[in-house]
């Protein structure tokens, strides 16, 4: 019965497509990572292949060309202050979500998660007479903003959920011993969610590292681009020179990379929290 | 009684205190964009004076302007090829992994990855790919002999080959989909064994079934997310050759762009119409039963 010619038909038709998701996963990162190291005129000659001698003056290239360290410190500026930000405000209101009884509390609830379907790249022309009135067009802080408020609906459900899962007789116990509003917070359930806060918070932070259109729409000058910006704007300065260029692309997914190999079983635990219900 | 009621005022300032920075951010972020969107629509306003109110002269203009159908029926294309494509595709997947097969751990984890890069990336090395003289043709001739084909720049294949790199995405909906397989009771397929069901028969009759509520969710998840495409067009290929590829969010920044602002609202519109119906179409459809919520994640 186990190896009957169809269950070998089909394990091999599985381990077909199996292997070739994985390619296709990898090997468009692997061809980068190999291209970065490689000369121009051996990308020219054969687009596959090894480099005959790892080219880490590509990396030095990069560096020393495009603005990149600036750009660079930039999007961290960015990445990190957006995270602390949503992470604060969003773990204050959803301990009022999760822990609070009070009439429309799942209104709000279901507002700001219903969030997610709204299409955010609608909202280019609000979110830039908006910033620019505020003086703001071409700063950081524009951009921070945008990030903080775009990834609301995604850190509340996240956190919210997180929150409710805590017992309640943890609380409880806090109040006979006299805790308060704020100590409840500070000292119980802020504490006991870290590891929900921690999940919002490294979406939170992919999204920062990684947008493209919003910066786009908002900042003009390398003092306030981020680094997506630089690698799509800045190639131009590139144009004979795609190996370095290839350098500079690898600096930046260097962060996600390694903060996936980290947080990875965050991610995806963040991702089944609807799902596991459904 | 006057105890209560101070500690009853206290304990709410203390609870808005609380939400009112995400409100706050909520409003100028999510509510009043909308609101601003929806009005610009009917103004000619061009970024700068008074907005002046001219009715539906910008959804007439826009409805017949054959750039944004092109684009309209190109976010149809996205929309159906993630959903009838990429999630079926997904399950597929979700399918096999649930059966946890050698490596299944790494297999989930390497297949979310390309989730984490950056589109301007990914976008930079799809170009490359694609190019003409790059590896995808590279590996065409060498295995078939076939002619050095320019993906991005003929329009009868630019469309095709901006839709083929987002099976890389996959991950994401696998993953929900596999949460939702794992919690179906073991307890089904032990009784199917026994009654002589094999592999395939098992798939049809209890995990699909049981996939169902999740299914429908990330279909609409995936077809809203085709109606709103933009990134990964722009930055391969600006929307060309030809307006071959542009979606109705590069329609609206090419107007922006051109200072063309209640235009681009019209568009901005039109493409949360697009989208709201996709999700109240699907649920018509398919009756589903899940809150809100569920699409949160």
């Amino acid at each position: 019965m186990k190896h009957s010619p169809t269950s070998i038909i089909g394990n091999t038709l599985k381990w077909i497509l199996l292997i070739s998701l994985l390619a296709l996963a990898l090997l468009p990162l692997l061809w980068l990572l190999v291209s970065s190291l490689r000369t121009n005129l051996e990308l020219q000659t054969d687009p596959f292949g090894w480099p005959q001698k790892f080219q880490w003056v590509n990396y030095a290239n990069a560096l020393a060309m495009a603005s990149l360290p600036r750009l660079l410190l930039n999007s961290v500026f960015v990445a990190v202050v957006t995270v602390v930000l949503n992470s604060l405000v969003t773990s204050m209101g959803s301990f009022i979500l999760a822990r609070e009884h009070f009439k429309g509390r799942d209104v709000i609830y279901t507002i700001l998660t219903a969030g997610v379907l709204v299409p955010v790249i609608s909202f280019m022309v609000p979110y830039f007479s908006m910033i620019t009135r505020s003086g703001l067009y071409n700063t950081l802080l524009a951009l921070i903003l945008v990030y903080t408020a775009v990834n609301i609906p995604v850190s509340i459900f996240l956190v919210t959920a997180f929150m409710k899962s805590i017992p309640k007789e943890l609380e409880e116990a806090a109040i006979m011993d006299g805790c308060g509003f704020f100590k409840r917070f500070s000292m119980i359930i802020l504490p006991l969610s870290r590891s929900g806060i921690v999940t919002a918070a490294t979406f939170c932070f992919i999204y920062s590292w990684n947008e493209f259109v919003m910066a786009m729409l908002l900042t003009s000058s390398v003092e306030s681009r981020t680094i997506q910006l630089g690698i799509k704007f800045f190639s131009s300065q590139f144009i004979t020179d795609y190996s370095s260029m290839y350098a500079a692309v690898i600096i930046t997914i260097i962060p996600s990379i390694l903060g996936y190999v980290f947080l990875h079983d965050k991610i995806i635990g963040g991702l089944t929290t609807g799902g596991v219900k459904g | 009684m006057q105890a209560v009621g101070i500690r009853n005022r206290w304990i709410w300032s203390a609870r808005i205190l609380f939400l009112l920075p995400v409100a706050l951010l909520f409003f100028f972020f999510f509510i009043y964009p909308f609101f601003f969107t929806v009005f610009t629509s009917f103004t000619s306003w061009r970024g700068i004076g008074a907005m002046k109110f001219n009715g539906i002269k910008n959804y007439t203009k826009l409805i017949t302007d054959p750039t944004f159908q092109k684009a309209l029926r190109n976010n149809i294309v996205w929309a159906l090829s993630q959903g009838l494509i990429q999630v079926p595709l997904a399950c597929l997947v979700a399918m096999i992994l649930v059966r946890k097969p050698f490596g299944w751990r790494g297999l989930r984890t390497i297949y979310y990855l390309p989730n984490v890069i950056s589109t301007v990336a990914l976008a930079m090395v799809w170009v490359a790919i694609y190019n003409v003289d790059g590896p995808l043709n590279a590996i065409l001739s060498g295995l078939f002999g076939m002619e050095k084909h320019n993906w991005l720049g003929n329009p009868d294949t630019a469309l095709f080959a901006v839709i083929f790199q987002t099976v890389i995405y996959i991950g994401y909906f696998m993953i929900v989909l596999l949460a939702s397989a794992m919690n179906i009771p073991r307890s089904l397929y032990e009784a199917a064994e026994i009654d002589g069901a094999s592999t395939l028969v098992q798939e049809i009759n209890i995990t699909l079934p049981m996939l169902r509520g999740t299914l429908i969710t990330t279909m609409t998840l995936a077809m809203a997310y085709g109606m709103r495409h933009f990134e990964a067009t722009f930055l391969m290929t600006g929307g060309g050759p030809a307006y071959a590829t542009t979606t109705m969010g590069i329609d609206l920044y090419l107007k922006m762009d051109a200072l063309r602002y209640s235009e681009a609202s019209t568009s901005g519109v039109f493409l949360i119409i697009m989208g709201t119906l996709v999700i109240t179409l699907l649920r018509k459809l398919f009756g589903s039963s899940d809150p809100m919520s569920e699409m949160a994640q």
